[in-house]
């Protein structure tokens, strides 16, 4: 026994340093925030005192915040939704055999690939006023005059679940795409034997089948917006005026716009409980689904 | 006979029809690569035709521009991700080592308190991070931004990966090793690391490419002052004034040229760590 010890010795020292090192940068700066929450922490002053609860009473009065809240609650649902329908879409679009099926496939991930700053910019300038997409649609004709994609704040709230959406389908066309290629073919044959026709087919077969691609790709998208930062930044900047500002944004702006350590703490503690109760709860239930289908 | 020919030519409708919706996916991609080759004049008449005039004028900009926007960019990039990758290959691998060799209701809750890395939005911890940092005398430097990337969200990715793996190695292999007198380093080097490479090239591939399009952090644990990654050079410096179609073209094109060509070479380890990712 003890001779196992010396030997796991240089094992367990770095085993114990990653545990360490993790608890130090995520555990310890949750507690910090949540502290923090608790205070008027600032950087411009040197000491902070204990607000109590005034921090989250003022959250509840914010109309920017709560604005922020719902456009995320609402980007985080509807660009699932969308990402998830276009990805498997284009996945049974892809299910194909041969190597110009596995060359369309490798170029549908392609929007992960890229960064979401470079991804802004080019979004950017397709759909700003004087942009590429304006261009094409006042010189074909389709519109007499340029549409402002990012400046009306329907528009611009609009135009960011659109980009977020098609980045993140590129994920969820590989994810439903394994999950297809794992369907045994006997079922779909078997099926066809019985008199099931496509919709019937995708209905009884594919849908059942592909659950546990369903449960992943949809926690995974959830988490993506609900954390989802440098689209928006670079696309919309939050505007016009905080139109498309998610709570994400709002943090980061309280904290190093505002110098408002303790505040921004506050939110960050609803948005921690928030994605936590809306990520666990969908997994839940889809993890269940899986089980019933 | 007919009926052969009718499948076929179905067959054949049906690649086009997923050709043609591919492409109207990634048009924005086909946008920016073929613009970059081409002058401003050729993007307002046409940004969907290909370059039929094709220039290296936007890229030469590009290059040249006096800030060295991209070669500083690239060049910080790849110390971060390199030293970053360097560092939790090893660490996560040996913590899942040890752990995937513990009772399950210890291995349970270390592998739940990891899970939480994977969910939390790093809005909710870069301000005590910087703060930490600042205590170690590490803020705005790169050792500190490869410590937060080494210890954070990435390394809850690489544990649950690793885990996933070390399942199947048998542990009749490791009790044989030990009772050779193999350390647990050694055993971890010689025995274990090489029957999960797969799990390496997941780790590698994917904390390379998160890392590589990290903006949060490099933009607020670097600092305006320390130097940029590319991503944070992009925001900071594209857009401050006026830059043309073709260059900003040229601009993106050069940025996102590596982390493609990266995917490009390594696109069968891509989908097949997604695929193990997904089937988990």
């Amino acid at each position: 026994m003890s001779q196992r010890k010396t030997q796991d010795f240089g094992l367990r020292t770095i085993a114990g340093l990653g545990l360490v090192l993790y608890v130090t940068f995520i555990v310890v700066p949750v507690f910090m925030s949540l502290r923090s929450s608790f205070t008027d922490q600032n950087p411009l002053k040197s000491a902070s005192s204990f607000v109590g609860l005034a921090n989250y009473r003022e959250m509840w009065q914010d109309e920017e915040l709560r604005a922020s809240v719902l456009y995320t609650l609402a980007l985080a649902f509807g660009v699932t939704l969308a990402a998830n329908a276009l990805g498997l879409a284009l996945a049974l679009l892809l299910n194909g055999t041969g190597r110009s099926y596995r060359a369309l496939r490798t170029i549908a991930f392609l929007p992960q690939v890229v960064s979401g700053i470079i991804v802004g910019f080019v979004w950017k300038t397709i759909l700003t006023h004087d942009g590429l997409l304006n261009d094409v649609l006042v010189s074909t004709g389709v519109v007499s005059a340029p549409v402002d994609w990012l400046g009306t704040p329907g528009m611009a709230r609009l135009s960011v679940g659109v980009v977020v959406a098609w980045v993140l389908s590129g994920f969820t066309t590989v994810v439903y795409l394994a999950a297809l290629q794992h369907i045994p073919r006997e079922l779909y044959d078997s099926g066809a034997i019985d008199g099931a026709g496509p919709v019937q087919r995708f209905r009884l077969i594919t849908w059942p089948m592909v659950a546990p691609a369903t449960t992943i790709s949809v926690t995974i998208s959830l988490i993506t917006v609900l954390k989802l930062y440098d689209i928006i930044a670079v696309l919309t900047a939050g505007g016009p005026s905080y139109a498309t500002q998610s709570t994400a944004q709002y943090i980061v702006k309280m904290a190093f716009t505002s110098d408002r350590f303790g505040y921004a703490s506050a939110v960050a503690m609803f948005l921690l409980l928030a994605s936590a109760v809306i990520a666990l709860s969908v997994t839940s239930a889809l993890r269940r689904r899986e089980i019933d289908l | 006979m007919s009926n052969e020919r009718a499948t076929r030519y179905t067959n054949r409708l049906r690649l086009l029809a997923a050709a043609v919706v591919i492409l109207v996916f990634v048009s924005p991609i086909y946008v920016t690569i073929v613009n970059a080759f081409k002058s401003e004049d050729d993007i307002r008449a046409n940004p969907a035709a290909p370059p039929l005039h094709p220039t290296l004028a936007n890229l030469t900009t590009a290059i040249n521009r006096p800030d060295e926007l991209l070669q500083a960019g690239l060049r910080n990039s790849l110390i971060v991700v390199a030293c970053s990758i360097v560092l939790l290959i090893p660490l996560t691998s040996i913590f899942s080592l040890y752990v995937s060799r513990r009772r399950t209701r210890a291995r349970a809750a270390l592998l739940a308190l990891l899970a939480a890395g994977l969910m939390i939005p790093p809005q909710v911890v870069l301000l005590p991070t910087i703060q930490i940092l600042t205590a170690a005398g590490l803020d705005h430097s790169y050792p500190g931004l490869i410590l937060s990337n080494v210890a954070g969200g990435y390394f809850s990715f690489g544990v649950f990966v690793y885990t996933g793996f070390m399942r199947s190695v048998p542990d009749e292999i490791i009790e044989a090793a030990r009772l050779d007198g193999a350390s647990g380093l050694r055993i971890w080097w010689s025995i274990v690391m090489p029957l999960v490479r797969p799990a390496t090239a997941t780790v590698a591939i994917f904390l390379s490419l998160w890392i590589w399009n990290d903006f949060l952090n490099p933009l607020f644990i670097l600092g305006p002052l320390t130097g940029q990654t590319i991503t944070t050079g992009l925001y900071l410096s594209v857009g401050q004034y006026q830059t043309s179609f073709g260059q900003l073209f040229g601009i993106m094109f050069l940025a996102g040229v590596i982390p493609v060509a990266g995917y490009l070479f390594m696109q069968k380890h891509f989908v097949a760590g997604l695929t193990q990712g997904s089937s988990k």
